[in-house]
């Protein structure tokens, strides 16, 4: 039978982590495939999941591709199919189809320093990178994390960033003070300007809410980084994730497919349409 | 192959081709012309332009991709997926316009390169498409020659037949068509030296009475990359109604919407679908966030003009618009698309 690009991979949920618990819940899911099906995947590329009888989202894919025992995703509820997924437990069977768009250009990154920017959710697709640097740390100059959220219940992955301390530099940040917090309070932007990352050598790969990629982009640019020196991912909404059904375009590119990682001399050609 | 085939043959010929599902203008039981199966009655191509195209033969408004069923067995539950491709017999569409078949000639774009669609493929490699050259034009909007098109052109069609008044010049392109021909070849007549002649002549006029003109269709998409920030769409977009109907009566658009039917919820029983959909609703392209990249009618018309006349040509090297003059004709408010264009092209001029 021919190959059919819409028919996802059944996949069991076998970890379900809360992350952050609240108004914006967030929860990482590891899913292995039913029938040990392959799924080679590159940093930054994402996942279509399925929860049958809800429908499909695009999530990026959180965990390294050089780690082949499950796939990560950590989760945002949102809509209806993230808030089913949230309802899911241990156990259940959810489909995958993908991967989908170009992934981050790791390669061409070899014998330079990385400088990881996120903020809230936005650490999700950077961590497949962070995760995957620091594998083949051999092969990349000095890594560097600066991460914020609006408060410290909102950080995702904190028991791993705690561990990551060990491995390299990492800035937290709070939007708003709070009683315990030791590290910087304000918004990430001003933190990136706050610790000076130097361009020299460098690239720096952010991802977060589009106002924090904005300014993020801006203060960057301040501390003299050259527009291919800096990556960032769009979102839009996507239903094929092939190129076909017509929503998540910029212009002549389709996020799903020819994103959605972007430095910012390409991103800055197409329309501000994300 | 060039035969003629007489008038009083045609249904004939349309009988003989029994084991293909033949689809052919009709009128609707609402006196509207579509393309539907022919029956045992009469069959004539004497029909100006339907109000659908034949679009949905290929890429239906509905289909199935697949089927989900989770099943309890003692206090285990297996979740089964069945994928449905459609089991498409050998079809013709007979009668389809030349712009229709170029629309074909699009789509096959967009559903094939490096991820192939399954199910619109299933269809298209069944299908053959038997033209009709416009020698009167089917609409007073055609404007088909204004997009490299033309009354009589081949691209997406497998046989194309012109009118020479009792008879039908047929000129086969492809071996589809071949195997269309060959089921009644006794019906066929090869051509007089006059008819080719004949046929060439009632091509060169039928471009002539094409009445409406897009000039400049190529320098207006090199145009448009500057005229995304244009106070245009706002003015254009003003009277919309976001109805939708220029995209769902489109031969070339093909925007999609995938989404999960339950017909019983516990134990879950459903089927995951593909519909049509429209880039003039908001809600097409809204984040689940809410923020909404394209909030407004203005950013609306401006994706559907710059797709057809920017992004696809950008990308595939032609326009995704065939000229059939549909969302002109049938826009309830009246918003004419070669109007737009004229406006860009004459912007700062």
């Amino acid at each position: 039978m021919e190959l059919n690009v819409y028919t996802p991979k059944l996949a069991k949920i076998v970890q379900a982590k809360d992350e952050v618990v609240g108004t914006r819940t967030i929860k990482t899911f590891r899913t292995e495939f039913a029938n040990g099906a392959r799924f080679d995947y590159r940093c930054g590329q994402c996942a279509m999941l399925s929860v049958f009888g809800k429908g499909e989202a695009m999530i990026s894919i959180s965990s390294s591709p050089l780690i082949r025992d499950y796939l990560q995703f950590s989760i945002l509820r949102t809509g209806r199919v993230t808030a089913a997924l949230h309802d899911m437990e241990v156990g259940d069977l959810i489909g995958v189809r993908g991967p989908y768009g170009n992934g981050f250009p790791i390669d061409e990154w070899r014998g330079k320093n990385l400088v990881f920017i996120g903020g809230g959710i936005g650490l999700a697709p950077l961590w497949s990178v962070v995760q995957t640097a620091l594998l083949r740390k051999s092969e990349f100059g000095t890594l560097s994390l600066i991460y914020g959220a609006r408060t410290s219940r909102d950080l995702v992955f904190k028991d791993e960033l705690a561990d990551l301390k060990s491995q390299m530099p990492v800035h937290l940040s709070i939007d708003v003070a709070e009683p315990d917090w030791k590290e910087f309070v304000g918004f990430v932007p001003t933190n990136v300007l706050e610790k000076k990352p130097s361009p020299a050598n460098t690239i720096a790969i952010t991802c977060g809410p589009p106002i924090m990629i904005k300014f993020v982009i801006k203060n960057l640019k301040d501390l003299k980084f050259e527009d291919d020196q800096i990556y960032t991912t769009v979102e839009n909404k996507m239903k094929c994730g092939l190129g076909k059904c017509g929503r998540c375009n910029i212009g002549f590119h389709y996020v799903c497919k020819d994103g959605p990682v972007y430095s910012w001399a390409e991103l800055k050609k197409l329309p501000q349409e994300y | 192959m060039e035969k003629t085939l007489a008038k009083k043959s045609f249904s004939q010929w349309v009988k003989k081709l029994s084991s293909w599902s033949v689809y052919i203008p009709r009128k609707d039981e609402e006196g509207r012309w579509n393309y539907a199966e022919a029956d045992s009655g009469g069959v004539s191509l004497d029909v100006l332009q339907t109000t659908l195209p034949p679009k949905k033969i290929l890429f239906p408004q509905r289909e199935v991709f697949l089927e989900f069923a989770k099943t309890l067995a003692g206090n285990r539950e297996t979740l089964e997926i069945k994928e449905v491709l459609p089991e498409v017999k050998p079809t013709v569409i007979i009668g389809a316009r030349p712009c229709e078949a170029r629309a074909a000639w699009m789509l096959d774009e967009v559903f094939g390169g490096e991820f192939k669609d399954a199910y619109y493929w299933r269809r298209r490699d069944q299908t053959a498409l038997v033209g009709f050259a416009c020698t009167i034009p089917p609409s007073e909007n055609c404007f088909c020659t204004s997009v490299e098109g033309s009354p009589h052109s081949e691209e997406g069609l497998d046989i194309l037949l012109t009118d020479l008044g009792d008879r039908y010049y047929v000129q086969s392109m492809t071996a589809k068509g071949e195997k269309l021909i060959s089921a009644a070849k006794e019906l066929f007549e090869e051509p007089k030296p006059e008819a080719r002649k004949q046929v060439k002549a009632a091509h060169a006029e039928s471009e002539k009475k094409i009445r409406r003109q897009l000039k400049d269709a190529r320098p207006i998409a090199e145009k448009l990359k500057g005229m995304f920030d244009s106070p245009l769409w706002d003015e254009e977009s003003m009277s919309c109604l976001r109805c939708g109907i220029c995209t769902y009566l489109c031969p070339s658009c093909h925007c999609f919407d995938i989404s999960d039917e339950v017909d019983n919820p516990s134990p879950l029983r459903g089927q995951r679908v593909r519909t049509w959909d429209t880039c003039q609703f908001p809600d097409f392209t809204m984040h689940s966030s809410g923020h909404n990249p394209r909030p407004d009618k203005a950013s609306r018309l401006r994706q559907r003009l710059l797709h057809k006349f920017q992004y696809f040509i950008q990308v595939y090297d032609k326009f995704m618009c065939v000229g059939c003059g549909r969302c002109i004709t049938l826009c309830p408010v009246g918003i004419d698309i070669i109007k737009v264009l004229d406006k860009v092209r004459d912007h700062g001029a």
